[in-house]
């Protein structure tokens, strides 16, 4: 099996902090891969990395088989939804449509307005008047429509309601069944529950390390054998490793706020 | 990516063509007013010598400022539309989803500031052509086009001033991330640059022609010269400049006692002793200008100097858009 992502020590230092420190990970291709961790732990560097948005200040990423770079070919295969839903707000999401069609080689434009008229979301509106929740949508039918072979989501959730966290969460789901192990995914999130019907990889990263990352059907089995115990959820294996690094797992579930 | 330009410009497109428009209406209206008022000077004047720059001067009010409007174009430009072109799109996050879209970010910046800079072209040139055609009376009556404020109106060099806005604001833009302040950098920078090279650099562009004449007699370059010193010189280079104002202690004994025998300097009869004694003292009247037949090189070096420091702006640009973080 290849591999989509394969990071070696990878860091990026600010002037004052560093925001990811020594991040070794592989994800296979066809995963989805879960990013958890607190505020600042390091994921939203990491995905930048990943989707050639930053650079990083040490290591190296490979991502399908190439260090992230300038070139139509490596950016067509990268689908990236950023945490703040990057559109244009005076655009209306059929704008996005045709902006995407110019843009992209494989732009499935049906696609997209389908999904987005089978949410009821206005196409001939300016996504700045549309809901929060709406505007994510928007975006990731426009991920999605592009077709990419590596999808990075950041929160995605964070704007969602329940209701339309299990629509986003359905499209997701078949779209990676679609793609028939071509297509992976690594999104970040606070919300374990969600990410445990999706998600059969895991990273975890908390103050800008790895502090944990592999299938995670595998680290439930060991963690179970080194704990003797009958049943791990996720969620006990996630806090248990927040715990070790000392940072308050609190942090990790109750906070839905932003990251910078 | 130009339909993606289109899409974000052309509301920004159509408020500056309807302004544009409303200034050219003002121009015209104003212009054929002036130029209907040039030709019966014209016809009065006919084959009398001096009798033009005898007549009133054509221009009054506040139209009398339009070169000056004219001359505000550019850096408007360059701050509205420049300074956004990169900047909003990180301040709005909207980079993310430009720079994440099939293609390089050294095409995305290429096609957008392309484009901007072709509209400043147009603009740079569409007002240059409208102030150079209503100075045109103005020109001839008073000689004025390669005067200071003039020359910065008309011909190309309001094209380059475009040109060099634009890229100013474009790369501010993007090497300070923010749009405001890019916008103050772009509207300090342009003015201190203009009144740099319009005030220490042009004149030397060419070495200026310095004309010697008999002190008592007058000597005029010929056409629409930039007269840039005049007045008179001693034998040894001692300089007095036209004006007369500090001419006495500069002036040999003998001559200085007959200026104090003419209290006033309009004294007709008494400066025509002084000046005949300063001849014979050996002083000479000069005039330092830049010939008449020189304007268009003119336009042509200083359209060039903002042309390329443009070229230089737009390198920076691409080196910081390619190598930044989104």
């Amino acid at each position: 099996m290849s591999t989509a992502i394969e990071t070696h020590e990878l860091s990026k230092r600010y002037r004052r902090a560093s925001a990811l420190t020594d991040c070794t990970v592989t994800v296979p291709e066809g995963r989805v891969c879960a990013l958890i961790g607190p505020n600042g732990a390091g994921k939203t560097t990491l995905l930048r990395i990943l989707a050639g948005l930053a650079r990083p200040t040490g290591g190296t990423a490979l991502v399908l088989d190439g260090e992230p770079r300038q070139d139509p070919a490596f950016l067509a295969d990268i689908g990236f939804l950023g945490q703040e839903i990057p559109l244009y707000r005076s655009f209306t999401a059929e704008d996005h449509v045709r902006v995407g069609a110019h843009l992209n080689p494989r732009w499935d434009a049906a696609q997209a307005r389908t999904r987005l008229e089978g949410l009821r979301i206005p196409l001939d509106q300016s996504v700045g008047k549309l809901s929060g929740g709406q505007r994510a949508q928007v975006a990731l039918a426009l991920t999605l429509a592009k077709r990419p072979r590596l999808l990075l989501l950041d929160e995605p959730f964070a704007a969602l309601d329940p209701l339309a966290r299990r629509n986003f969460l359905a499209a997701l789901t078949s779209a990676v069944t679609d793609a028939a192990g071509r297509l992976t995914v690594v999104l970040s999130s606070h919300l374990v529950t969600d990410l445990e019907r999706v998600c059969d990889h895991l990273i975890l990263l908390a103050a800008s390390r790895v502090q944990l990352a592999g299938d995670i059907d595998t680290l439930l089995a060991e963690h179970r054998l080194a704990r003797k115990v009958e049943d791990v959820a996720l969620e006990d294996l996630i806090l248990t490793y927040m715990d070790a690094d000392g940072t308050p797992a609190g942090n990790l579930l109750t906070t839905a706020g932003e990251e910078s | 990516m130009t339909w993606l330009v289109w899409r974000q410009y052309r509301a920004t497109a159509a408020i500056s063509s309807v302004l544009l428009a409303a200034l050219a209406a003002v121009i015209l209206v104003d212009g054929f007013h002036i130029a209907s008022r040039w030709h019966s000077i014209l016809a009065v004047c006919a084959g009398s010598s001096g009798c033009l720059q005898q007549q009133p001067g054509l221009v009054n009010g506040v139209v009398s400022d339009l070169p000056y409007i004219c001359l505000i174009v550019p850096v408007v430009l360059g701050m509205l539309w420049g300074a956004p072109l990169v900047a909003s799109e990180l301040e709005a996050r909207t980079a993310d989803f430009a720079w994440t879209q099939s293609v390089t970010r050294t095409r995305w910046v290429a096609v957008k500031a392309g484009w901007l800079l072709l509209a400043a072209v147009a603009c740079g040139g569409a007002v240059s052509a409208l102030a150079t055609w209503w100075s045109g009376p103005i020109n001839a009556q008073s000689a004025t086009a390669f005067t200071p404020g003039q020359f910065d109106a008309q011909g190309i060099v309001p094209i380059g001033y475009a040109v060099f806005a634009m890229a100013l604001g474009v790369t501010v833009g993007t090497v300070a991330r923010r749009t405001l302040p890019a916008i103050a950098v772009v509207l300090g920078g342009f003015i201190a640059l203009r009144l740099v090279i319009a005030n220490l650099l042009r004149p030397h562009y060419l070495a200026a022609v310095t004309t010697y004449f008999n002190v008592a007699g007058t000597f005029t370059p010929s056409g629409q010269p930039w007269v840039l010193g005049q007045g008179a010189v001693s034998r040894t280079g001692q300089t007095v400049a036209a004006g007369w104002g500090d001419l006495e202690p500069a002036l040999p004994a003998a001559c200085q006692r007959l200026l104090l025998g003419a209290p006033t300097a309009k004294n007709g009869a008494s400066m025509n002793a002084v000046f005949s004694c300063m001849q014979s003292h050996g002083w000479r009247g000069f005039v330092t200008y830049q010939p008449a037949s020189r304007y268009w090189p003119f336009q042509g070096i200083e359209t060039g100097i903002y042309v390329l420091l443009a070229a230089a702006l737009i390198a920076v640009t691409f080196v910081v858009v390619r190598r930044r973080d989104a």
